[in-house]
């Protein structure tokens, strides 16, 4: 068998078993943004725009680096991006205009 | 080791790295951006995400202790209930926006349940709300399926070992919500009473109910 | 197949394949091994490993290997909740030797042992 079989076999959510710390116990209140983007979620799927599996499936494409590195909702909102994008329904540019856009407005109100 | 797993173990320098988002920046302007392209497509309006967004707040351990304190006080209950989770909560008026199912695992005198999601966040949030950080993050996704008793202990939780503990891995449209023993002393208390004794972490099996010495 | 259960039921009624589900409560199953990529539902801990058909879950659910590339009218599959003893997962359990997982696996991941 390849030696790089292991890394397409098992997906990097998968980890049911394997070595791991302590739990922390520490917890946050969502940010208005993660609240949002939870909202976001739950009608995607509702109206089967990004069902609930096709959002798990997309966040373990993300890949395991990614997933090590970004918070519980930047997954999702990534992954959200990318499943647009394969569906037809956004484009990278639609979306990368769409942010500037954001962002100025944000810091023209100075808030962000 | 893989490299993913050396990731993780790299993420335990900065615990809340996996969870808690930067101040304001680039993930939160891609949510926006996001939703407002979809609204200007016509596919999601900004009164759903705000009418949504109350489904969420409205979702809260406090439902859930309601539903506990309920079946401890009427057996009619707790046998429906136990026979249809979702049922047992519709009755009370909470619905499964999610359109998952429920199932109610009550802890006895032989058996201790405790859930856990391996593959990812499953969590009975209709009646629960929005699982806590530990529950979505890799030690206890990790650890609850193999050693769960050494978990339990990490909550302050001893099982004795003639107990059989019960971990339930939800992976698909099922959602688990543990029913946790009444504690003794409590005859004749009232439902409302009975519920403050009901925890988030008690319904997700990680701690017995609260004893009636510590709320008196 | 049709149903095992024939008390009740009117003779002669054939079921479609697939139309009931293939296990019972209380039959000896075990998880396939297979590894499929791209999406899967079913936790490696538990590829082959052997246990007890606990439930039948009702309704059958949608495949959700399928619902995960956007097949929101995928097929529907019979799923089960499946008992397997910790000390089968993992042969240096440390703690009782009754402890179990619970945990629901379609149809189409087992085995009958």
């Amino acid at each position: 068998m390849n030696d790089s079989a292991h890394l397409v076999k098992k997906l990097p959510n998968d980890i049911g078993g394997v070595e791991a710390g302590p739990i922390v116990m520490a917890e946050h209140t969502l940010l208005p943004w993660e609240k949002r983007c939870h909202a976001l979620a739950d009608l995607l799927d509702f109206k089967k725009i990004i069902n609930t599996e096709e959002k798990r499936r997309g966040v373990e494409a993300l890949g395991a680096t990614v997933i090590g590195s970004l918070s519980y909702y930047e997954r999702w909102i990534v992954a959200f991006g990318n499943i647009l994008f394969q569906k037809g329904i956004l484009t990278p540019e639609e979306l990368a205009r769409k942010m500037d856009e954001v962002e100025a407005r944000h810091a023209g109100a100075g808030e962000v | 080791m893989s490299a993913h797993e050396h990731n993780h173990e790299h993420g335990h320098d900065h615990p809340h790295a996996e969870i808690t988002a930067e101040a304001a920046g680039y993930y939160e302007i891609m949510e926006t951006a996001v939703r407002e392209l979809l609204a200007e497509k016509g596919l999601i309006g900004p009164a759903e995400i705000r009418r949504q967004i109350e489904v969420l707040d409205s979702r809260t351990p406090a439902l859930g202790a309601k539903v506990v304190a309920r079946a401890w006080v009427d057996p009619g209950f707790r046998a429906r209930l136990i026979a249809d989770g979702r049922a047992g909560c519709e009755e009370l008026g909470i619905s499964f926006y999610d359109d998952t199912q429920l199932i109610v695992l009550e802890n006895t005198q032989e058996v201790h349940n405790l859930i856990v999601c391996t593959l990812c966040s499953c969590y009975p949030r209709p009646v629960l709300g929005l699982p806590p950080d530990w529950y979505k993050e890799k030690p206890y996704r990790a650890r609850a399926v193999i050693e769960p008793r050494a978990v339990l202990a990490e909550f302050g939780t001893t099982i004795p070992d003639d107990v059989e503990i019960r971990v339930s891995d939800s992976t698909a449209m099922v959602r688990y919500l543990v029913l946790p023993r009444r504690p003794e002393g409590t005859e004749g208390w009232s439902e409302e009473s009975l519920a403050e004794l009901v925890t988030r972490d008690a319904m997700i099996g990680v701690v017995p109910a609260t004893l009636p010495e510590s709320v008196q | 197949m049709s149903a095992t259960s024939t008390a009740g039921r009117l003779q002669g009624v054939v079921w479609a394949l697939d139309e009931a589900p293939a296990f019972a409560p209380g039959d000896p199953v075990r998880i396939l091994t297979r590894t499929p990529i791209g999406h899967y539902r079913v936790p490696t801990y538990l590829r082959g490993k052997s246990g007890t058909v606990e439930a039948v879950i009702e309704p059958a659910g949608l495949d959700n290997e399928q619902e995960g590339f956007g097949r929101n009218a995928g097929s529907k599959r019979h799923y089960y909740r499946i008992a397997i003893p910790l000390t089968e997962i993992w042969p240096d359990y440390v703690g009782s030797p009754r402890d179990g997982l619970r945990i629901e696996v379609f149809e189409t991941w087992l085995e009958r042992v």
